[in-house]
């Protein structure tokens, strides 16, 4: 790995800020890395290579003028593609938005130029975020940099494999309901879902939007501190957004032990339906916590056994509203087909497979005669849930949790049978009903070397707590240095 | 027990058809059998308990005056256009 490389987004800006290296050098190393061996893992697809190496020179010249560069100076950055950066494709990994040109650039992006980032390229994802590997997109499959045979999680599977393959040292995701989570997890990373509405989701293609937040993927909790600090806060395009906070990063960064802090663990995510080898290493990282100073316990959130249903019937039915726009008369081409009125046949031809099976189920959820027997439940089963939380957070300041009931799996071998396969989200749903911050970090392998996460989950405005335990875990433990291509 | 629907051949037309989506006739059996699984295991969500909605935040747009986007920007993602207007699929038949 090129030395401009080396170490933390926030040691990569110290040093560009002194003038150790230029962002020119920086950028056009992850050019190159990316060069050398994306085609094997397809995590981009779409490097924006003149316009990074023309913000890193603008980023250089200002520094040469001695003008003060931001907290992010010259660190390059990866984004999901279904977030619009202002004259770049976006095409959320389908074919209905094949040729999308963004008008506009997303906030959560916009902020990262404010801060001197470098925008580098768009990532691999399941199309419209539907999907646990990346295997769904119209793209095809992302590899896990760690094992090629393996998936790399999803749906922000680009992202995670961006990172873990040392391409850039931050990408941008978003997780519905563990798309950033998960994929860090499977990809040996670490991945932050703030909490609902703590960073703008303007610009950011629609999935469920009571669901949607946008996250990020970095090696290190001090990086997505620092990512954090300079995205979040209200912004008056998306109504949803919170206000502003004060920053996290001194305080995450200022961590040495975690006592005082108390973490429960519920009994229910810790128990049948789990890989043993996952039980085992994240059994061991709750004993690593205890060992640095936390109060770890058990409790119980009964409503989470109803998360998965729940959350599947209020994304797809909020997934069956947004993706009405795709009309084939406002964004993407319009198709024809005999018999047939060329909306119904533009979508039959975009949308893929697993994104049909779930406009079906939303509408069917949302429809006369049974909205009330499942959405309507839906939403009472997530009301029960947000109450188990608060009455949990009465008592504990962090929830911990495996990130996945299973390691990564093999590119084809995902579950065919959806019911199944929607099971795999269990651990990951309920944060995204409650609206909370959580995060996974890694916490060992298996065996045979597949990574495996330790999920995180902090109190609606805790984003500091959590990022603070997380890097004092990454102070005592190795794993996320782990780098799987040298 | 709360009831399961039975996804059949007429629902699945029906939603299909709401949902702007052609079903090819060699797929719907699988298609009818997905989604029956699904709905049959997400049929026994508690009926009873509030949806506490009411608290949640619903926060509106300020409601005061901004440039959008120029036609241009707007129509330049369009399927087709025709006198800076989109042009919309004819919907009823003449």
């Amino acid at each position: 790995m090129s030395a401009s490389l080396a170490g933390t987004a926030a040691d990569l800006a110290t040093r560009i800020r002194r003038g150790d290296c230029s962002a020119r050098e920086v950028t056009a190393a992850c050019l190159e890395r990316i060069a050398a061996h994306d085609g094997g893992l397809r995590a981009f697809v779409g490097v924006a290579a003149e316009r990074a190496l023309r913000a890193a020179d603008r980023i250089d010249d200002r520094r040469a003028r001695g003008e003060a560069l931001g907290a992010l100076a010259g660190v390059p950055i990866a984004w999901k593609d279904n977030l619009l950066v202002e004259g770049e494709l976006a095409t959320a990994g389908s074919r209905i938005l094949e040729g999308f040109r963004a008008p506009y650039t997303a906030t959560a992006l916009a902020r990262l130029e404010r801060a001197d980032a470098v925008l580098l390229g768009r990532t691999n994802l399941d199309e419209f975020g539907m999907g646990s590997s990346t295997e769904s997109s119209a793209h095809g499959p992302t590899r896990n940099p760690v094992a090629p045979h393996l998936v790399p999680g999803g749906s922000s599977g680009g992202s995670a494999a961006a990172v873990a393959a040392g391409f850039c040292p931050i990408a941008i995701g978003s997780d519905t309901g563990g798309s950033v989570r998960q994929p860090a997890s499977f990809c040996g990373v670490t991945g932050l879902k703030p909490g609902y509405g703590r960073v703008s989701r303007f610009g950011l293609i629609a999935y469920a939007s009571s669901l949607d937040c946008v996250g990020a993927i970095a090696r290190t909790a001090e990086d997505l501190a620092l990512w954090l600090d300079a995205v979040a806060g209200r912004d008056d395009a998306d109504p949803t957004t919170l206000p502003d906070a004060p920053p996290v990063f001194d305080r995450v960064v200022a961590g040495r032990d975690l006592r005082g802090l108390r973490v429960l663990a519920p009994r229910e995510w810790h128990a049948d339906g789990i890989d043993g080898e996952v039980l085992r290493r994240t059994e061991q990282a709750r004993s690593q916590l205890a060992a640095l100073g936390a109060a770890v316990g058990e409790g119980r959130l009964p409503a989470a056994r109803h998360a998965v249903k729940a959350y599947y019937l209020l994304a797809t039915g909020e997934a069956a509203s947004n993706l009405a726009r795709y009309d084939g008369v406002h964004f993407g081409p319009r198709r024809a087909a005999a018999g047939i009125d060329p909306t119904t046949a533009t979508r039959t031809w975009g949308f893929g497979r697993e994104v049909q099976l779930r406009i079906l189920l939303g509408t069917f959820a949302l429809s006369y005669g049974y909205s009330e027997q499942f959405h309507d439940a839906a939403e009472r089963a997530r009301a029960a849930l947000r109450a188990d939380f608060a009455r949990a957070f009465e008592r504990c300041d962090l929830v911990v949790a495996p990130t996945s009931p299973i390691p990564p799996f093999p590119i084809g071998e995902t579950e065919t049978d959806p019911l199944r396969r929607y099971l795999v989200d269990a651990l990951t749903v309920p944060a995204s009903l409650a609206g909370l911050p959580a995060l996974s970090l890694p916490c060992g392998t298996t065996a045979d070397g597949r990574p495996i996460g330790l999920q995180l989950i902090a109190p609606a405005g805790k984003e500091d707590v959590l990022l603070r335990a997380a890097h004092v875990f990454q102070l005592a433990t190795t794993h996320h240095l782990a780098r799987p291509i040298a | 027990m709360p009831q399961q629907p039975t996804i059949d051949q007429h629902l699945l037309h029906r939603l299909a058809g709401l949902a702007r989506l052609r079903i090819e006739p060699d797929q719907e059996p699988e298609l009818q059998r997905r989604l029956q699984a699904i709905v049959a295991a997400f049929a026994d969500l508690p009926t009873d308990g509030e949806a506490d909605t009411d608290g949640l935040p619903l926060p509106l747009r300020p409601d005061t005056a901004s440039t959008p986007p120029g036609i241009d920007v707007v129509l330049t993602n369009a399927a087709q256009v025709a006198d800076g207007q989109f042009v919309v699929p004819r919907v009823l038949d003449a």
